[in-house]
């Protein structure tokens, strides 16, 4: 059901918007997000934000206004701003109108048990955090964040959508006065889904786990990356996949579509049907959520098509619901015997482009790397530093684990890949 | 400053040990011209206020943005409640504040030309002209052109009986130009990161001068080679470079949040740890760090930070040794300091403060020099502008940097542009191979404008400044 402020506001510049075309786009966010660090709470805070952003054309000159206020008088202020812009603005040359009636799908985003789960709550699980931590002779540091929001899409071309999601979320980070670093993070639409106990389980494991780093050069590496290393690495694909870029020659996907560029085991997809994946049902520029695969099997199938660029090239505009990299049976205990040795990857940080055209990152890793030999993890290694082309990785995909929800909108495996490039070892 | 009084004197009644309330509208107008078509030309405001209270040894807060006394006053009750539950977990009696006072004052950033008021179409056509002119150049096939115009207007009171008013500006126009030919992409950029000023600083700019050097550079570098395998050289970089290098390797590391590990699940921390504070040589000699809130034109210049704490200059880097960090009123008691250096500071009202990297800057070297001449001082080097790809691990101490245009010296001379350099290396090593910087003559000041830390995210804005400096036999070469 419609939020009732939410339908106010939209009557209210329905009726006061002059524009040729309008596209009205509201949300609100209450949040609750709790810090904690060296075992103590350092920052805790709540509150409700709300934004209201009024786009409009008069033929093909446009205007934004942006506000975070449904108060009427502010309302009327930025209609005329917004009107206003768009008057005084030369043509777009790439001008589109709102997104016309569209069917949206339906999606199940919300729960209310999150809605229900208060703050104590949250310091409760802090507490055991903490409690955790503290047996272990170690300090934690992390988040524990509720968020429950509201959007709402209007255009004067008839297309009309609303939205609401729940999520609950906590990352810790454990460590000791030492090199022990480990970290679990997860998000989950429904809270009940979150079990503090599976949660400290795998942290403890995973701290447990490591030694003091033996010293590890740079070179090539099998790597098992587990599901939060996987989609830091292959979320620069989401940047990377644009449609006019690769058209203009910019990146490495400049004549894909068809050709098998990640190797059999890697299919990337955005899938509205996986009943345990929270997915966005429409755009907040009006394109209604829809299946895709954008690689399949190693093909490029699709690359993410703006409604200008689609408009241009008579092709159908998407955008990407949710994230699913495609898994399959194999365990941790498999991978490690299947290569006679390699590195455990927990966790990448800090990427960044090094060149868009070969789809090349950097980037180090992070929470924890240890080496295996023979079926068994034999001891931690210092931090490496990567630069890796992302496709290259992808066709050296050996198996391929169950996958994971490690956030609502989120799926990935664990990754058995052979002969990742480490350009540089660090000094921890 | 009804709804000031109404808070704190709520807070107090409550039982809070100290209260705050910041009530903050940010005004940002943003076009966004990609190759000739304007994606997006907008207003955009957020106003509201967030009130922050200590009971207990914690800290609650809580944000609004309805202005009425009866939401000021749940807006406090919720913040109060927040921090009695903080303080279920804490240490000992919890956190402890540095001394301040209350301060009644006000600041504003010194603007010639109000840049919301400068006609749109001015905007525009100059927008229009650039990319025109990036895009005449038959290689280039992407023109990028943002433009970025920022207001902060802040009122601050705490209950230490401060009132502070502040009311700061940024403009930052960027512009990149993307060079395609059937092998290879390059792009060059023309950004400083942002100023402290207003629209005239813009009209100072020759943006379309500037926008045929990045088109002909971008060109350049698609053609360049690449420089080949990672082997020891001197380095030679620029003011702009340099800035993001600071950033990264001197600013964050000295973030005492940093230090005291309370950043340690997201942004990371520091191996710049309080025992080595006035030992540990972080750089040679000719390194000199300041930390300076009072800088004009400056980013993170605002009268005063979030905590109340004025604008203040010091050296975090003397003659090369670690001399003191930044800090915030929350921070400072852990290292037994007991005054902040202001450097408390959140992004929007709805924001919790948090140390933040102050204008931070590399003094000019005390000897005359030009980069002329340090590049005529140079058998085997490689000379980078601008800011490229960069990466840093989370305690700070590796990284692997990019720039936007390179160029390769031998004896003496730049002989040939190059692509694709990238540099590794680390703390203390970086910092300790410099061995010449330019004189005052050559310092730049450069901002950013994005720099992101903290959970929920935020971004905060500070300068960063330098003159040309070389530094000895450090590893550079391709990605590999």
């Amino acid at each position: 059901m419609m939020n009732k402020q939410f339908e106010k506001a939209a009557k209210f510049i329905e009726k006061n918007c002059t524009a040729d075309d309008f596209s009205l786009y509201l949300y609100k966010s209450d949040e609750t997000a709790t810090r904690y660090a060296q075992n103590m709470i350092t920052q805790n805070m709540t509150g409700v934000k709300y934004g209201v952003r009024l786009n409009v054309a008069y033929g093909a000159k446009t205007g934004t206004s942006r506000i975070n206020s449904l108060d009427e008088t502010e309302l009327k202020r930025m209609i005329e701003t917004a009107q206003n812009i768009a008057k005084l603005n030369k043509p777009d040359p790439e001008f589109v109108p709102s997104s016309s009636k569209a069917k949206i799908p339906k999606t199940e985003n919300m729960s209310e048990n999150t809605v229900r789960f208060s703050m104590d709550g949250m310091v409760d699980i802090i507490k055991k955090t903490v409690d955790n931590a503290e047996k272990k002779k170690a300090f934690v540091s992390g988040i524990v964040t509720k968020t429950v929001s509201e959007t709402y899409l209007k255009t004067k071309k008839g297309f009309e959508g609303s939205d609401s999601s729940t999520s609950f979320e906590n990352s810790m980070t454990m460590a000791d006065n030492k090199t022990r670093e480990a970290k679990v993070e997860r998000s989950v639409k429904d809270v009940k889904d979150y079990s503090i106990k599976k949660e400290l389980d795998q942290l403890n494991s995973r701290f447990d786990a490591l030694t003091e780093p033996k010293k590890i050069e740079a070179g090539q590496y099998n790597v098992i990356l587990r599901p939060q290393a996987v989609i830091n690495f292959f979320s620069f694909l989401l940047y990377f996949m644009d449609r006019k870029n690769a058209d203009y020659g910019v990146t490495a996907f400049h004549d894909s579509i068809g050709k098998n560029m990640f190797g059999k085991n890697f299919s990337l997809i955005s899938n509205l049907d996986e009943k345990d994946l929270t997915a966005a049902s429409f755009s907040g520029d009006g394109i209604a959520a829809r299946n895709v695969d954008w690689i399949k099997n190693g093909v490029v199938k699709d690359l993410f098509t703006s409604r200008s660029y689609a408009a241009k090239i008579k092709a159908q505009p998407n955008f990407i619901p949710n994230v699913i990299i495609r898994g399959g049976n194999a365990t941790e205990q498999e991978m490690m015997k299947k290569v006679k040795n390699g590195l455990i990857i927990n966790n990448f940080w800090y990427i960044r482009t090094v060149s868009m055209r070969k789809n090349e990152v950097t980037g180090l890793t992070r929470d924890g790397i240890y080496y295996f030999e023979n079926g068994k993890i034999k001891h931690s290694v210092n931090n490496l530093r990567f630069n890796e082309v992302l496709h290259n990785a992808a066709k050296n995909i050996l198996l391929l684990g169950k996958e994971d929800n490690i956030a609502a909108g989120t799926k990935v495996p664990t990754m058995l890949i052979k002969d990742f490039t480490f350009a540089d070892t660090t000094s921890f | 400053m009804d709804h000031l009084s109404t808070a704190l004197n709520h807070a107090q009644s409550l039982g809070a040990e100290y209260a705050d309330i910041r009530i903050q509208k940010t005004t940002r107008e943003t076009i966004f011209l990609m190759d000739l078509s304007l994606k997006n030309t907008s207003m955009n405001i957020e106003h509201g206020y967030g009130i922050r209270v200590m009971k207990n040894g914690a800290w609650g807060f809580a944000h609004s943005n309805v202005f009425a006394a009866d939401e000021v006053k749940k807006t406090v009750e919720k913040a109060v409640k927040v921090a009695e539950l903080s303080a279920r977990i804490k240490k000992g009696k919890g956190l402890v504040l540095a001394h301040e006072r209350g301060y009644i004052d006000s600041y504003s950033t010194k603007i010639q030309i109000d840049p919301f008021k400068v006609p749109l179409s001015e905007k525009v056509d100059l927008m229009l002209e650039v990319n025109k002119t990036l895009l005449n150049y038959a290689k280039i096939k992407r023109a990028f052109f943002m433009l970025d115009i920022y207001n902060d207007d802040k009122y601050f009171a705490s209950t230490l009986g401060s009132v502070i008013h502040s009311n700061t500006y940024y403009i930052n126009p960027m512009i990149t130009a993307t060079a395609v030919n059937d092998k290879d992409s390059q792009s060059r950029s023309f950004d400083e990161g942002g100023y402290g000023a207003g629209w005239e600083h813009v009209l100072k700019m020759n943006l379309v001068q500037k926008a045929v050097q990045i088109a002909e550079e971008a060109i350049m570098k698609l053609e360049a080679d690449e420089p080949g395998e990672i082997r020891r050289r001197d380095l030679i970089l620029d003011p702009n470079h340099l800035g993001l290098t600071m950033h990264e390797s001197v600013g964050h590391p000295t973030e005492l949040d940093r230090v005291l590990k309370w950043e340690a699940d997201y942004a990371g921390v520091s191996f710049a740890t309080p025992e080595k504070l006035k030992k540990y040589r972080y750089g040679s000699e000719i390194v000199n760090f300041v930390g300076d809130n009072t800088l004009s034109f400056g980013l993170a210049t605002a009268g005063y930070d979030d905590d109340g704490v004025p604008g203040q200059k010091w050296y975090i880097i003397k003659d090369g040794i670690l001399n003191e960090y930044g800090t915030t009123r929350d921070t400072a008691p852990f290292i037994g300091e007991n005054m902040s250096r202001g450097c408390s500071r959140a992004t929007y009202y709805y924001d919790f403060p948090i140390n933040r990297i102050p204008n931070l800057y590399l003094e000019p070297g005390k000897k005359p020099l030009s980069p002329q001449e340090l590049i005529a001082d140079t058998e085997d080097g490689i000379y980078i502008e601008g800011r490229g790809s960069f990466s840093i691990d989370q305690h700070r101490v590796n990284f692997q940097f990019g720039g936007d245009m390179f160029w390769e010296i031998k004896n003496g001379k730049k002989v040939r542009p190059l692509k694709d350099v990238l540099y590794k290396s680390s703390n203390p090593e970086f910092w300790n191979s410099c061995d010449a910087i330019c004189d005052d003559r050559y310092w730049k000041d450069f901002g950013v404008t994005n720099c992101g830390k903290g959970q929920p995210p935020q971004t905060a804005r500070m300068t960063h400044g330098a003159a040309t400096a070389r530094f000895k036999k450090i590893r550079v070469g391709g990605s590999k």
